[in-house]
């Protein structure tokens, strides 16, 4: 894949540089602020931005803003943002425009890097990467919720749905058929009167939208 | 003219009435203060105290229904042990101060008195003139410049005398009053600059603990667990060749030791200045809490501006705090949030329709949210009547 890396701080661009050409990407432009950002995507049409949240010359959420703002220029080009914290306010902002190829991860999650890789890819491919921590910051709310009336196995398949996983990896890391998967994802649908959806994008706005609206 | 001099009096007799009292606090205070060699003394002292503190407090309300401002004074609490107890009385000036009032008093109330009686007492006695100005024979035991020989040097001097007597007393005796109750104000109000010391005092012990606090937190967490981490790295890079199974082990449980130590900066940091107050501000940050909140929450915030960061700061600390609370305490399933800034003050209220009857004392967290105020010299206030609604109210002064 084509990578570009948005990220002020060099030595975090050099190590995200160092881990995706080790794991065969090709990393085609490294910048540092948002205007660069929008020349960058201009110019070489990456499959996917890497992009820090705080860039020059505030250091707030410039990448948050940059973001949303590529995408309108350039509907569905993916971007992965990462931060060193997650809100879910940023979370919504990023999906509000709508189209798949959006991720938002906690700068940790890099150091497990064949997760970091899985979700990169699946962001290039229009796919939807939503941090863990989002999804808990989602899952704390609201007493006499219908989401209480989950199974804890359930709770972990809607996690797992809304950060934007596959039924196959689903399957994958809780260790069981895709077919149970299939079963949960069913049942959490209808418990929670969301019309059945596919997986995929849509799927993850779907349940990220029923979490968030209530 | 007539109204103020009539207050005047009000409040010149009032203070005729609260001699005695001084007088009675000041002995009690002498003599604890001279059984104070004694142990009995020690524990009787801080009693002494809380009545002078009693006196002058009757005193501030004199003084102060006059200027028609409050005369507010700041005392050091009194409480633990004996000698705490002692220390503190003794060692706060306002217990100086009010002791200085109580002695001084016993000698300007008799004396501010006696203008007001003898005004209203010469009043009295011009106007009883006719009655028996005849029953002494005429022109004696009066003391006038003239006999008072007839009926019209009567109907003459009775005007006459009021009038003078009038011009004379009406500006007196609100003159006395205002000055008494000056004197009174000067003794008995703790002074701006000793105020602000002891907020600038409050407030540098909360910068030091919260420093202190800090300080643990990466000393015991985060710098321990680099340390770690870099000792599992030597070691890995040590056996390398000859044992690559364990440094791969090593590696890994440096990872996922690094990992903890990101989670563990994210709350530090968070616990300083949540980020997300530097990147959005107030609003955009009470947003976030709303939205992370297990009780659903409305939010009414004002554009607010920049504020100093420590104010922001504040204000967001203190409304999470109090979403903690409505979430743990209140079984509410509704919680409101409205933000406002009015020229110079920024005032916070967070509102829920829980079961309310809040208790300030039950470690709620509510001392805590009312010391970050106070430090600020701001203002807290709580209304949580059983069965609810309950609003906290915080007021913070921002320039």
């Amino acid at each position: 894949m084509r990578v570009i890396i948005v990220e002020d701080s060099v030595l975090l661009a050099e190590g995200l540089t160092l881990l995706l050409t080790t794991e065969g990407h090709e990393v085609v432009a490294t910048v540092g602020t948002a205007e660069e950002f929008h020349e960058a995507v201009d110019e070489h049409r990456p499959d996917i931005a890497v992009v820090d949240i705080r860039l020059p010359p505030t250091f707030r959420d410039e990448g948050v803003r940059a973001a949303v703002e590529v995408r309108r220029v350039h509907p569905g080009q993916p971007i992965l943002v990462l931060s060193q914290y997650v809100e879910q306010t940023y979370a919504t902002e990023l999906l509000a425009g709508g189209g798949g190829g959006i991720g938002y991860l906690l700068k940790d999650r890099v150091a497990r890097v064949s997760e970091f890789v899985d979700a990169l890819e699946r962001v290039a491919k229009g796919g939807t990467a939503m941090d863990p921590e989002v999804i808990a910051q989602l899952l704390v709310r609201r007493h006499a919720h219908p989401i209480d009336s989950l199974t804890p196995r359930e709770r972990e398949v809607l996690s797992l749905m809304a950060e934007g996983h596959s039924n196959t990896d689903i399957a994958a890391s809780l260790v069981v058929t895709e077919r149970a998967v299939h079963k949960h994802v069913g049942n959490i649908f209808a418990k929670l009167g969301l019309p059945p959806s596919d997986s995929g994008h849509r799927r993850v706005l779907a349940v990220l939208a029923y979490l968030s609206g209530v | 003219m007539v109204r103020r001099t009539v207050t005047a009096t009000g409040r010149l007799l009032l203070g005729l009435l609260l001699v005695p009292l001084c007088l009675l606090a000041i002995a009690v205070t002498f003599v604890t203060l001279v059984v104070s060699a004694t142990y009995l003394g020690l524990i009787l002292l801080p009693y002494a105290i809380r009545l002078n503190r009693g006196v002058a407090s009757l005193a501030r309300r004199n003084a102060g229904a006059w200027l028609g401002r409050p005369v507010t004074a700041s005392y050091h609490p009194i409480r633990g042990g004996i000698l705490t107890r002692v220390r503190v009385v003794m060692g706060d000036p306002q217990t100086w101060r009010d002791l200085a009032f109580l002695a001084q008093h016993v000698f300007t109330g008799p004396f501010g008195a006696i203008p007001a009686i003898a005004l209203w007492g010469a009043l009295g006695w011009a106007l009883s003139l006719p009655l028996w100005w005849d029953a002494f024979g005429p022109g004696r035991h009066i003391y006038l410049p003239w006999a008072l020989d007839s009926w019209w040097t009567v109907a003459l001097t009775v005007p006459l005398f009021m009038a003078v007597v009038a011009a004379v007393g009406f500006r007196i005796v609100p003159l006395v009053a205002e000055g008494l109750a000056q004197l009174a104000r000067s003794l008995l109000a703790t002074p701006q600059h000793v105020r602000l010391a002891e907020r600038v005092a409050e407030a540098l012990d909360a910068h030091g603990y919260e420093l202190r606090r800090i300080e643990r937190d990466l000393h015991d967490g985060a710098q321990a667990r680099l340390v770690s981490i870099a000792m599992r790295l030597g070691i890995a890079e040590r056996v390398l060749a000859t044992d690559p199974g364990k440094a791969a082990a090593l590696i890994t449980e440096a990872r996922l030791s690094t990992e903890e130590t990101m989670t563990e900066l994210r709350g530090i940091i968070r616990g300083m200045y949540p980020p997300i107050l530097a990147d959005r501000g107030l609003p955009g940050a009470v947003a976030a809490l709303a939205a992370r909140s297990p009780v659903p929450v409305e939010t009414e915030t004002d554009d607010v501006g920049r504020l100093p960061a420590a104010v922001e700061a504040a204000a967001y600390f203190v409304i999470a705090e109090a979403l903690t609370n409505v979430a743990r305490h209140s079984s509410a399933t509704k919680a409101t949030i409205v933000v406002r800034r009015t020229e110079n003050r920024l005032t916070a209220e967070v509102t829920d329709d829980g079961r309310g009857g809040a208790d300030e004392d039950g470690g709620s967290g509510l001392a805590g949210i009312r010391r970050r105020v106070s430090a600020f010299d701001g203002e807290t206030t709580l209304t949580s009547p059983r069965g609810g609604p309950t609003t906290l109210r915080v007021e913070l002064p921002c320039e």
